[in-house]
């Protein structure tokens, strides 16, 4: 139940942090708990980060971004996500991942309007629904009509029958925590706008903890030993959308990517 | 996806020959046996353009040569990737022939040419012949070689982990000479025609034969009990006992090397009686009313993964020859959706066709026509407004697309729209519900779209909030889904429809293992009257599971259109000059 300490005891810095959230975790116990009809805590529900980690994981400060948006266009600053800020890269993948920030603004395939991998669908700026049923947690992503379906009723995971952008999810609670398992990537997705990014051998292993009915605990911890040196961990909170009536709306965002990636391909192209 | 393989068709190759008493030879050809879901269009496309002959009173055989015989079975794939990877056949002229098949298209059930490297589609063999490849339309390779001396069935060609041993095992147990075609090739000769073999790619050994487009080889003995004691010596059995077909001539089967099926058939072998055999004997529709199960929070229980494959091929509308007709056979049913899949999948492998379709575990429906209201199932007369709306526009320029937006929002992989989305396709037929409580999720795998559907009371979308999709709004009418769909913005029309459209689609499980779909179209700025249409989802939890339908991600046809239109505007620009 709660947050596994040998992960948060890598460093004494981050202890206190790690209890702190334990606590938190604790008395959200206490409090009531939205239920479901089998006594597990009852996600169902709009949730959508709220933050700045779509644009970088890591600490970032204000840069400018698409000139012709001005202020509109500018990345805002945020504070990361990643646990002690550092994302272990091999050399090569550092490299790499310094030349996806270079090209951000025509290779990152949400600029594509691809679909945005695992865990980079939950903090998209975009809401998503979680409908939990029986034996199937379905997700449904406001970004590019993404959805991924959480097995819950599979004894032993079974691997993806194909990589796939998404992933393949097996989910199962530990107390009151559902942890989901991902894998069978197809390592083509980044996790934000600045370019880090993982490979197929990417393993993900989620973990939302109820923080009370409106808040949660969202922990990705990253497995990829051909990208990185050692497992790492994103954590951020997750929030209800509580306005009367939100439903997930519509992002087709296909057709607004149309002119980025075949443009040249027009018979009089803008330029 | 499918996971469960289950042959739907076999075409049989007999290879019919005159029995060659050779006490040295156990056997001779007699037949290939292919697998094809009419027999009787498999004659017609054999004696066109292989030249093979009717044989009378058969319906389900020709003669090229050697007997091919067709059986209405369920196919599981092409015939490369198993022990037999093509048949042969000789033509006087290649290049005349080609030219010929090349003609025909690979529409409908036409011939689909596979090509060398340069494009040609035969070529040279040094010192040899001139040789090329095609396949019929239901997965059987055949290589077409120049041999100005004869014409007709030249060879049965296997693929084999040890190409020796085959040999030998062939000789031993079926006789035959052992010859060299050409300078490489062993092989051995059955009266003039050929048995080659070549090494199996490695990786994975030869796939059975059974159930793919060549199902077996037949050979023709004198008599089976005489055979079955000469093969005992060499340590094979027949598998099951001989039984008899047509006439009183018996057949067994033996297994050969490689997992190739081989039959062992005595003179007169004629080929049994032939019936569709369909894996299922349709949807078990109860006489009593179903009552679908509870979620645990008590609503109406549709979860899992239904697919519409068994609806592929049902039209729309009523087709104007089958006024009155209440339901098509079994085998117009597997025809229809054959022809289905060839007219609009042409271009891809047959494999991919069968293990989309082919493999399902659902025979297909017999349904005529899919709208139910107007009873005559026709769509009711467009309005003078829609007549008007759908006659405009056009491309212009010879019809090439001046950009992405020329083309269709299916090939923009943007959305199928409503109710185009829910129709079953030509493969990736998945429909994955899952349910919450006040909420039903409906995932279509084609080409992935999610809709969410709540089911109790809540205002809809502001009127300039509209969406491609509209805005679902679900209740449960007893243990009926019915879902209401406004707020279209027009952009993805079905058959012409508009913002004004109104879909009601009614989702009821009318059995464990089905679910009834029924949608109501009500667009009067499109349509004089409301329209109904209805088919219905296969349950399919045990081996069907939906892939993630990557369309945009992977829209490698967008690309090459329009550089393709590039090129030929191009191409015209400098006619022109």
């Amino acid at each position: 139940m709660g947050f596994e300490h040998h992960r948060w005891s890598r460093r004494t810095s981050l202890a206190a942090a790690a209890l702190l959230v334990f606590a938190n975790v604790a008395a959200a116990q206490e409090a009531d708990l939205a239920r479901a009809w089998d006594g597990r805590p009852d996600l169902n529900g709009i949730w959508q980060a709220i933050g700045t980690a779509h644009w970088d994981i890591q600490d970032h400060a204000a840069a400018a971004g698409l000139p012709e948006m001005g202020a509109i266009g500018a990345i805002p600053p945020g504070q990361g996500v990643v646990e002690g800020n550092e994302i272990p890269y091999q050399d090569w993948a550092l490299e790499q991942k310094q030349r996806n920030f270079e090209n951000r603004f025509t290779e990152d395939p949400e600029i594509k309007c691809y679909m945005p991998g695992v865990p980079r669908a939950t903090y998209l700026p975009y809401p998503f629904q979680i409908i939990q049923g029986d034996d199937t947690i379905l997700i449904v992503y406001g970004f590019a009509e993404t959805s991924r379906t959480i097995h819950m009723n599979k004894e032993n995971p079974e691997p993806a029958p194909i990589d796939s952008w998404m992933g393949r999810s097996h989910g199962r609670w530990d107390g009151d925590t559902l942890v989901v398992d991902v894998a069978g990537f197809n390592g083509q997705s980044w996790f934000d706008r600045a370019g880090n990014f993982a490979s197929n051998t990417l393993r993900v292993e989620e973990r939302y903890t109820p923080l009370g009915p409106n808040a949660m605990m969202y922990e990705a911890t990253i497995e990829d030993p051909n990208v990185f040196t050692r497992p790492w961990t994103m954590r951020m909170p997750l929030y209800r959308r509580l306005e009367e009536n939100v439903q997930i709306l519509e992002f087709k965002c296909v057709e607004f990517s149309e002119e980025l990636i075949y443009g040249h391909l027009r018979r009089e192209p803008a330029d | 996806m499918n996971t469960r393989h289950a042959a739907l068709t076999s075409l049989a190759i007999a290879v019919s020959m005159a029995a060659a008493p050779n006490p040295t030879r156990a056997a001779d050809y007699h037949h290939v046996h292919l697998a094809v879901p009419s027999p009787t269009e498999a004659v017609a496309w054999y004696v066109r353009h292989m030249e093979c002959e009717a044989i009378p009173d058969r319906a389900d055989a020709v003669d090229c040569g050697v007997e091919i015989h067709f059986d209405a079975l369920v196919t599981v794939g092409a015939s490369p990737g198993t022990g037999v990877n093509h048949i042969g056949f000789a033509f006087p002229d290649l290049a005349d022939k080609m030219a010929e098949l090349e003609r025909v298209g690979v529409g409908g059930r036409g011939v689909r040419l596979q090509r060398f490297d340069d494009g040609s589609t035969f070529r040279d063999v040094p010192g040899l012949f001139a040789h090329g490849f095609i396949f019929d339309p239901w997965g059987t390779r055949i290589e077409l070689l120049e041999d100005p001396s004869r014409s007709g069935f030249h060879h049965v060609h296997l693929s084999s982990t040890e190409p020796e041993a085959t040999l030998d095992w062939y000789q031993s147990v079926m006789g035959g000479e052992r010859a060299r075609f050409g300078e490489e090739l062993d092989g051995l000769m059955y009266d003039n025609v050929w048995l080659l073999v070549s090494p199996h790619p490695e990786g994975a050994p030869p796939a059975p034969t059974r159930g793919r487009a060549v199902d077996h080889i037949g050979f023709l003995v004198a008599d089976l009990d005489e055979a079955a004691g000469v093969m005992s010596q060499a340590g094979i059995a027949f598998e099951g006992e001989p039984e008899a077909g047509r006439t009183s001539a018996r057949r067994a089967f033996v297994a050969g090397p490689d997992s190739v099926a081989l039959a062992v058939v005595e003179p007169g072998w004629a080929g049994r009686e032939t019936t569709l055999l369909a894996t299922d004997a349709g949807p078990a529709v109860p006489l009593e009313p179903y009552t679908a199960p509870r979620t645990p929070w008590g609503a109406p229980d549709l979860q899992g993964i239904w697919t519409g494959d068994r609806a592929h091929g049902i039209p729309l509308e009523r087709p104007g020859d089958l006024e009155g007709v209440e339901a098509l056979t079994p085998e117009e049913a597997a025809a229809r959706r054959e022809r289905g899949t060839l007219g609009s999948i042409w271009g891809y492998e047959r494999e991919w066709r069968d293990t989309t379709l082919g493999l399902v575990g659902s025979s297909p429906s017999t349904q005529v026509a899919m709208v139910i209201d107007p009873p005559d199932g026709r769509l009711p007369p467009l309005t003078p407004e829609a007549q008007a709306r759908m006659s405009g526009g056009g491309r212009g320029r010879g019809g090439l697309p001046a950009g992405p937006e020329d083309l269709s929002n299916y090939v923009r992989c943007i959305t199928r729209g409503l109710p185009g989305l829910m129709m079953p396709g030509i493969y990736n037929n998945g429909l994955q519900i899952v349910q919450g409580p006040g909420h039903v999720a409906i995932t279509k795998e084609m080409i992935h779209e999610t809709r969410i559907v709540p089911t109790e009371p809540r205002p809809r979308l502001g009127e300039n909030l509209t969406q491609w999709l509209g805005d679902s709004r679900g209740r449960w009418e007893g243990d009926t889904l019915v879902v209401e769909v406004r707020g279209f913005n027009g952009r993805a029309p079905y058959r012409g429809s508009g913002e004004t459209l109104t879909l009601i689609e009614r989702y009821t499980r009318i059995g464990p293992d089905i679910l009834e779909y029924r949608f109501t179209v009500d667009d009067p700025s499109t349509w004089t009257r409301p329209w109904t249409a209805m088919f219905t989802f296969d349950k399919d939890d045990s081996q069907y599971e939906l892939v993630e339908y990557a369309c945009h991600e992977g829209n490698y046809g967008m690309t090459n259109i329009l550089t393709g239109a590039r090129a030929r505007e191009r191409a015209g620009e400098d006619e022109e000059r």
